[in-house]
Order: structure tokens, then sequence, then C-alpha cells
């Protein structure tokens, strides 16, 4: 019984550790290669032990191709774009959860319907949007494109931790007087809280990583961090040394962020799987 | 758990909230689509009054509260609060607490803030709260409680918890559904006396519903009868044992319920499973009945209607005997050990006067 046991978990932690190498490694590599010089970067076979040096990071933050402004771009886009669809999104998965209005099954399915479009297909038409009111290449455009497929993401992802709170929270709110806004304010919203975090984080990392929209409609004033690593990759060469300073600088603040969150991401994946946690 | 009663210094400084609370509810109608599930329905409450609202599942009781809360919208009719007409009222502006039967106690915040929160919810000053909150938490003894959070209390103290938040508020009425149906079975006849005793100490009217007849029997001063979205009878406890107004009323009240058997009237006497009984009072009627005896009114005698023995529980203090009158199992309740054993044959009878009889059909209404 006991030897299964050890076996058990012994075939378990080996296929987390598999898991877990296959997916650290390029990460890993990359840190390896940020530290190296461009020289070792390329020697072969690949060297695993060299002379570590933070030149990359000087040039890629403080050189003539700082990346500074380009994470400031991403913090902005990133950010915004995750306010403005917090402040939509919130009310909007509120009231499919709990109210009742005409074409509301109709508007749900559109939200839904909205995330089955390639978003390839969508960038033409979008950028012929942004340029007839001339919108291209401004923080304003590629936010309100970032909303547009963030927002139906986080209603829908909402809409389930809302319908997750017994109605009979907000009627006993309303009938202690709260009135309707401030029975969402005080009784709902904090018991939605992990379902908050979890759609903060995925909207937040979506708008962090994303690359096609911004390199399509975005560019010169408005360059996010992902797409100015590009320009380590030129014609003639590829310095893979700053490109993989630039990625660890850029993947900083979604580790950060994932590792700070990670017990609402995990709490958040799991609702529904242990009904009320104690409210009964 | 302490079981003394409402403490008597906080309940005497609660005692200002018995102001009013008379409930008149006129020609409600709620319906769902093509279901109707309140067909015009008529209810007056007098202030302080403990009222059931009983019936069982799907009958309109909860509905019919939700409606006096002002959580459900009707599609006809007026209910008054005081002579005021509160039907477009929000829930909030009702000045009625309610219990739910989910306790329905925000999670997040600990007791303290729940009991709180209705009184901070119209910026009531904080050290007023505070001496608010204390003196409600006294009131159900949660006092000590008051730093938890209510996933940390047992299901009795959360149960107290959701009272002493609908007491704080001094409303003028209280809404309770099923109160007591999350308790285990000790607790809910432990707090279904003090719930009562509370009430009474506090002179606020309560409307309570449940769909457990004993509960409502014991605990309230008159009960509402609802069956299908209608009242069927409106009466004080021991009326509606004593004279229920139908048929159904009868098979649904008291435990066991009333037996009910089809007879024949014929002139003066009745005839039930072949045999003819005598009765003392006139009809006015000949044809299909249906005549209701309750369990304890039956006796096992030399003759009376004959039956075979079906089973026989032992409940301690009573017994209860199922008799098996051609085809038809009927219930017998008896305080003395009876001699009979399951298999016997044996003869029942009753008094004259303990005999109820009903229409056979449509409401199945008393007839005597």
């Amino acid at each position: 019984m006991r030897k299964a046991w050890r076996l058990r978990t012994l075939v378990l932690v080996a296929i987390a550790a598999l898991l877990l190498a296959i997916w650290a490694f390029p990460v890993l590599w990359a840190l390896l290669t940020s530290f190296k010089t461009e020289r070792d970067v390329l020697a072969y076979p690949p060297t695993v032990i060299f002379e570590p040096s933070l030149r990359n990071y000087r040039d890629v933050l403080f050189g003539s191709a700082s990346l500074l402004p380009n994470l400031l771009s991403s913090v902005i886009i990133a950010g915004a774009s995750t306010l403005l669809t917090l402040l939509f999104a919130i009310p909007a998965a509120y009231a499919l959860a709990r109210l009742e209005f005409p074409g509301k099954r109709a508007s749900g399915f559109y939200v839904l319907a909205t995330q089955m479009l390639p978003p390839v297909g969508l960038i033409i038409p979008y950028y012929l949007v942004l340029q007839k009111i001339g919108a291209l290449d401004t923080y304003a455009g590629l936010i309100v494109i970032y909303l547009t497929f963030s927002l139906p993401f986080a209603i829908w992802l909402m809409v389930s931790y809302f319908e997750d709170i017994p109605r009979e929270m907000e009627e006993a709110a309303l009938l202690d007087r709260a009135g309707r806004l401030r029975a969402l304010w005080y009784v709902i919203l904090p018991q939605a809280r992990g379902g908050i975090a979890v759609t903060t984080i995925f909207v937040f990392l979506n708008a962090w990583n994303e690359f096609l929209f911004a390199v399509v409609l975005g560019g010169n004033r408005v360059r996010p961090v992902t797409v100015a690593m590009f320009n380590f990759i030129s014609v003639e060469q590829t310095q893979w040394a700053k490109l993989a300073a630039g990625a660890m600088l850029a993947m900083a603040p979604v580790i950060l962020l994932g590792l700070f969150a990670q017990r609402h991401i995990v709490k958040g994946l799991t609702v529904g799987a242990v009904k009320g946690g104690g409210r009964r | 758990m302490s079981f003394a009663g409402p403490s008597q210094d906080a309940v005497n400084r609660g005692r200002s909230m018995a102001s009013g609370g008379r409930v008149s509810m006129r020609g409600i109608v709620k319906r769902h689509g093509a279901f109707t599930a309140l067909h015009g329905l008529d209810l007056d409450i007098e202030p302080g009054e403990f009222f059931a609202l009983l019936g069982p599942s799907g009958s309109g009781k909860t509905t019919t509260l939700r409606i006096l809360a002002g959580l459900e919208p009707l599609s006809a009719g007026r209910v008054l609060l005081d002579g005021e007409d509160v039907t477009d009222r929000e829930p909030g502006e009702r000045d009625v607490a309610m219990v739910f039967q989910s306790y329905a106690l925000y999670p997040h915040m600990s007791v303290f803030d729940n009991i709180a929160f209705p009184l901070r919810m119209i910026a009531t000053p904080k050290d007023e709260v505070e001496r608010a909150v204390r003196d409600a938490a006294a009131i159900v003894h949660i006092d000590h409680l008051l730093a938890r959070r209510p996933g940390q209390l047992s299901g009795g103290q959360q149960q107290r918890c959701a009272l002493a938040r609908a007491i704080v508020r001094k409303p003028r009425l209280f809404l309770l559904d099923e109160p007591l149906s999350n308790l285990d079975a000790k607790l809910r006849l432990e707090t279904r006396v003090e719930l009562r005793k509370l009430q009474r100490a506090l002179g606020v009217t309560a409307v309570y519903v449940t769909h457990d007849q004993e509960e409502a029997m014991t605990i309230a001063d008159r009960v509402a009868v609802f069956m299908e979205g209608r009242i069927v009878q409106i009466g004080r406890p021991q009326e509606i044992f004593a004279r229920p107004a139908s048929a159904i009323v009868a098979g649904f009240i008291g435990s066991p319920p009333m037996n009910l058997m089809p007879a024949e009237v014929h002139d003066d006497k009745l005839t039930v499973a072949g045999i003819d009984v005598p009765i003392d009072r006139p009809l006015g009627r000949a044809g299909p009945v249906t005549l209701g005896v309750r369990p304890a009114a039956l006796r096992i005698a030399a003759n009376g209607l004959p039956a075979r023995v079906y089973l026989v529980e032992n409940l301690g203090d009573t017994t209860i005997v199922d008799l098996d009158i051609g085809g038809l199992v009927i219930k017998l309740r008896t305080e003395q050990p009876p001699s009979v054993r399951e298999g016997d044959s044996v003869h029942v009878t009753f008094a004259r006067d303990a005999m109820h009889i009903f229409e056979r059909d449509g409401g199945a209404r008393r007839i005597s």
C-alpha cells in the first residue's frame, strides 16, 4: 500500500519535472543567453560556462536602442486596456448573470461569437477603420482594438463567477437598504474578487504579450516592447544576446504578476469545484 | 450553547421596534409566463402577530413572502404595510428585514460587519452602530463571536447571526423563509421555541414560511395554509386542526395527518367500507363524500369497521398502527401500547363527533 503510494508519487513528480523542464528550458536558455556576449552565443558547441556580463541589459535599457520607452508603451497599453476592460466588463457580466432583459440570450451569444473570429481576419478591416479616423499608430486606437477582443473574453469569463454567487446575497443586501449599486460594490464584488483577479491577469497578459495587432496597427510612435524587440532581428544579423535580454525584461512583469496572483488563479480556475467555500 | 432565551436587557433596548407592522395583501396575482403561481390572494396580518405561511413546496408561500419583501414583482394586486401602499417600493424602502433559508450571510465580512451592514447602509453614526450591533448579538447570544467570519460559525450560530442582522434594524416586519430548515432536528426544536420568545419579546410582526405543519402549528399565532397558489384556510392553529376547511388541508395537518376515506351518504347514515355508520347531524345531501377521522380519534374495539393490522410503529410514548380497511390504509394513533400484532384482524371505531365530512369532488370542501 505504502509502496504503491510512493511509486505513484515518484511517477507524478517525474512527469511534473519533465513538463517543467520542457517549459522552462527555453526560458532558462534565454536567461543564459542574455548574460553572454554575441560571440559566446554563436559558439559551437554551445558554452555553458562563460563569463557572465550585464552588458546586454545595459545596452537594452540605456543604449541607443533602449527598450525603456517601449516598456513604458506596453505598460500604458496593457494597463489602460485592462482598466477599461474591467470598467465595462464587470457591469456587463453582472447584468448578464443577474438581470432579466429582452435580448439577454442573444447578447450573451453575441459576446461569445466575437471570440470565434480569427483575429488575423480582422486586421485589415481594423487597419482601414483606424486609418479613416486617423487613429493608426496611436495609443487610443490600439487600446480600443484590444478592447474588442478583451472585453468579450472578460465578460464571458466573469459571468460564470457572478452566477456562482447565490442570488440571495444581493437580495439580502437589497433588503438591507444597499440598493443595486452598493449591493454590487459591497457584497457581490468582494465575493467575485478571485474571478476579477483572474480576469485582470488574463486580460493584462494578453495585451502585454500581443504582437500582431501592435506591429500592424502601431509601429512607430506606439511601439510596445514585443514589437520593439523585433528590431534586434535585422536582415544582416540577429542580435541574439540583446534579444534575450529584452525578452527577459519583457517577461519579468508577467512572471512577477503570475507569482503574485498564483493563489488567485488557482482558486479562480477551480471555482465551482468547492461550492460556497464555507458559506453555509 | 446557552439557552436562556433572549437577554432581557438587550431586549428592552430593542423593544421600541414594536410599532406598526400591519400587513394587507389584496388580490395578489403572480404569473410566470403561462403558469400562475398565485391566484388573487388576500391576506391580513395584525401588528405583533406571528403569522405562518404553510404549504407544500410549490404552493406559493415563498413567492408570497418575496412579494412582501419586494423581491418579486407581482402581476396584479397591492401590498399595504400599515396602510401605506408599498407595492412599487424597492425592498430597502419597505422597512422589512428578512432571514433567508440559506441565511445569506456575507462571507467576506466578520459577524460584526454582517450585523452592522444594514445600519451602515443608512449612514448610522459609528458609536450607534457599535452599540446596536452588540445589543442585537447579545439578544441571540453570539456577542462572543463578533470577530469571526460566517464560515467559522456552526449552522446554529450562522442562523443567529442572520437573525441578529434582521433584529438590529428594528424593522416593522420580520420575514422568515424556512429559517430552521438547515438546522439539525434537535437544534430546530430549540430554536423554534427561542424564535417565538424572541418575537414576543420584541413585539415585532413576523411572517414565517414553512412546509413543516408541526412547526407552523406550534410557533404561529395564525396560519395561512397554501395549496397550489391559493390560500385554502386562515386561522389559529387549533381552529385549523379542529376544523380543516377541506379534505386537502385535513390531509396536510397533523402528524400523522387525518385519515381520509371515501364514503356514501344515505339519509341519516354514512356507508364507509361497506359498514353503515350513524351520523348525528343532518348533512342535507346524499351521495359520495370523503370521511375524515384523526388518527388519535380511532380506537380498536369489539365491533366497528373490520380491519387488518398492517404495521405497528412504536414511537416510545405513542404507537401508530397502520390498518388496512378494504385496501385503504389508515393510521391509528394511541398512547396506550396496543395489544395487537401485525396481521391481526380487528375492528376500529370512532366517536361521532370526531367525524369530518368533506365533498368528494370539486374543492373537497368541508360539509360538516
